[in-house]
């Protein structure tokens, strides 16, 4: 060996541990990895551009706008109770909780407010989205580490919710249940009792799943130190919602943000864990779903009595102005700013969704680990593909 | 391997042996049939007598799935001697269900009660196109409306 080519390895080793942790033993060519836009781990079509050095990524791109629809376009041609039917499909597994952002807008500006028995029923039905959705990543997480079971007992589960939802709103997956000044129709007799047994069975399910799946070695093994979000990073990026607060974040907007909804009336608590990791990520929804479960009870016996629509006129004209009103969805913070010009429909209405920055700390993320953890990673982040490209 | 390790595996294997035991919760659907709820929206049915062809529904429906046509009609007036009453006549009524969102915006906005929802969901077709029902199938699932539920306690009457 020359002192030359011992040079030129160090330049070598140089610019590369620029760009990553890279093996230099073997000067291999890069490989570039399309996962997506059909692949089953992403559920739906993100495609993640991965440039691979050996078993270890380089360099990743993430490729969104498969899936987009144009919501921001479509809600300027339509009035305020034909779009909160429209906004229902940008994250579809909890439906209900992006009416209540646009609807809270609307009302903002038309200063009126929905009586306290809607906005229970609001905050119930918000928390029951978040049940059905985060329930089904639980199972959907350990799926993507290659755990078939929890999978099926997450579905199982979710269906229950589900079915609660069904029964007082008439729609699954689409409950179009707010309206403007309140809701299209009171609770079902009956509904709180069967709600409080399936609110027990969630939480069974959430003791299954701390037995099955984050005490399992093999999940454990997969998940702790990969894909670690420090807080700052996170913070840069906005990163949002479960993500960040399994970055130490102490960060919750139903506790943080004024809003007319009745969290601050309840006895909850915000789930947080330092390590920021995939484990974390878990660990931290865990948490969060029984903890809505106990919000669910509290609200179902402390419901009061009364109207649920606040009077508005027939033909509903929004003043002009502008409001921001942004809450703690699922999947993380979600926003609309309306602009309204005094008529039927928003004039312009921008979105702001979870998933789309969540997402956003992807190509940081995935530098330099391995291939395998691509899958756990973007299991653990968590993110519909309708809340990304809307 | 560390002892918790081991734990952790054998407690999990506990949870799916419970599970085993606990039973099927699959409904094996075209064998067996779960009722949908009361309210849930299936399908939307039409009561024909009660359309007065205002075109709100159509109007109002997000994606416009809806084709309305009608005509004036001359009736003999109610009292001896009096003008007669002209009156709308349902020609069309016609709802796209490849279309149809199942927002149930169409069936709020209906001033005269034309429209409800049932929770009747058999009726899908192999040909996209055959989902346009015209107004005789919407007025079949009249049959299947069901009363709307009593409500929870502390709930107002709607007047």
């Amino acid at each position: 060996m020359t002192a030359v080519t011992d040079r030129q390895r160090l330049a070598y080793v140089n610019t590369q541990a620029s760009e990553a942790r890279v093996n230099v033993e073997l000067q291999t060519e890069d490989m570039t990895l399309n996962l997506g836009p059909q692949h089953p781990a992403t559920h739906g079509t993100l495609r993640v551009v991965a440039k691979l050095d050996g078993e270890q990524v380089v360099d990743a791109d993430v490729v969104c706008g498969y899936m987009h629809r144009g919501y921001e376009k479509l809600t300027e041609v339509r009035t305020y109770p034909q779009v909160t039917t429209l906004i229902n499909r940008i994250d579809w597994l909890s439906s209900f909780a992006n009416e209540v952002p646009f609807i809270l807008a609307a009302e903002k500006l038309m200063e009126i407010e929905a009586p306290p028995r809607a906005q229970y029923i609001r905050t119930l039905f918000f928390e029951m989205a978040r049940i059905a959705n985060i329930g089904l990543f639980l199972g959907e997480m350990a799926l993507q580490v290659g755990a078939l079971t929890p999978a099926f007992y997450a579905f199982r589960d979710r269906e229950f919710v589900l079915n609660q939802i069904e029964a007082a709103t008439g729609g699954r997956f689409h409950p179009n249940y707010d309206r403007l000044g309140g809701l299209k129709d009171d609770l079902p007799k009956g509904w709180i009792a069967e709600t409080q047994a399936v609110m027990k069975r969630i939480r069974e399910f959430c003791d299954e799943l701390e037995g099955l799946v984050a005490g399992n070695i093999i999940f454990e093994r997969r998940c702790r130190g990969v894909g670690v979000i420090p807080a700052e990073i996170g913070k840069a990026f906005g990163v949002s919602g479960a993500n960040i607060r399994a970055s130490g974040v102490d960060w919750d907007l139903r506790r943080d943000e004024a809003s007319p909804l009745v969290w601050k009336d309840l006895d909850w608590k915000v789930w947080t864990h330092p390590d920021g990791d995939s484990f974390a990520r878990y660990w931290v929804r865990l948490q969060e779903v029984r903890e809505s479960t106990f919000m669910v009870d509290q609200m179902l016996e402390g419901l009061p009595a009364g109207s649920i629509q606040a009077k508005v006129p027939r033909i509903i004209k929004v003043p002009a102005g502008e409001a921001w009103v942004h809450t703690e969805n699922p999947l993380g913070e979600m926003g609309f700013y309306i602009v309204s010009q005094g008529g039927l429909g928003p004039f312009r209405c921008k979105i702001r969704s979870a998933s789309f920055n969540n997402v956003s700390v992807l190509p940081w993320l995935l530098k330099g680990t391995y291939v395998p953890d691509i899958i756990t990673i973007l299991a653990s982040l968590y993110f519909i593909l309708g809340d990304i490209d809307r | 391997m560390a002892l918790d390790e081991v734990t952790g595996l054998f407690k999990g294997l506990g949870v799916t042996f419970r599970t085993m035991l606990k039973g099927n919760v699959t409904t094996q659907y075209p064998h067996e049939k779960e009722a949908p709820p009361t309210r849930a929206r299936g399908v939307i049915a039409l009561k024909e007598e009660n359309c007065t062809v205002c075109m709100l529904c159509a109007r109002q429906c997000p994606d416009w799935c809806i084709y309305i046509e009608g005509h004036k009609e001359k009736r003999p007036p109610r009292r001896e001697g009096g003008k007669p009453r002209t009156v709308n006549a349902l020609d069309r009524f016609d709802i796209d269900y490849a279309l149809c969102m199942y927002c149930g915006i169409c069936v709020e906005v209906c001033p005269f009660d034309a429209l409800f929802w049932s929770p009747e969901f058999e009726y899908s077709e192999p040909r996209i196109a055959d989902l346009l029902h015209d107004k005789e199938k919407l007025g079949e699932w009249m049959e299947t409306v069901p009363d709307p539920l009593p409500l929870e306690v502390g709930a107002e009457k709607k007047k």
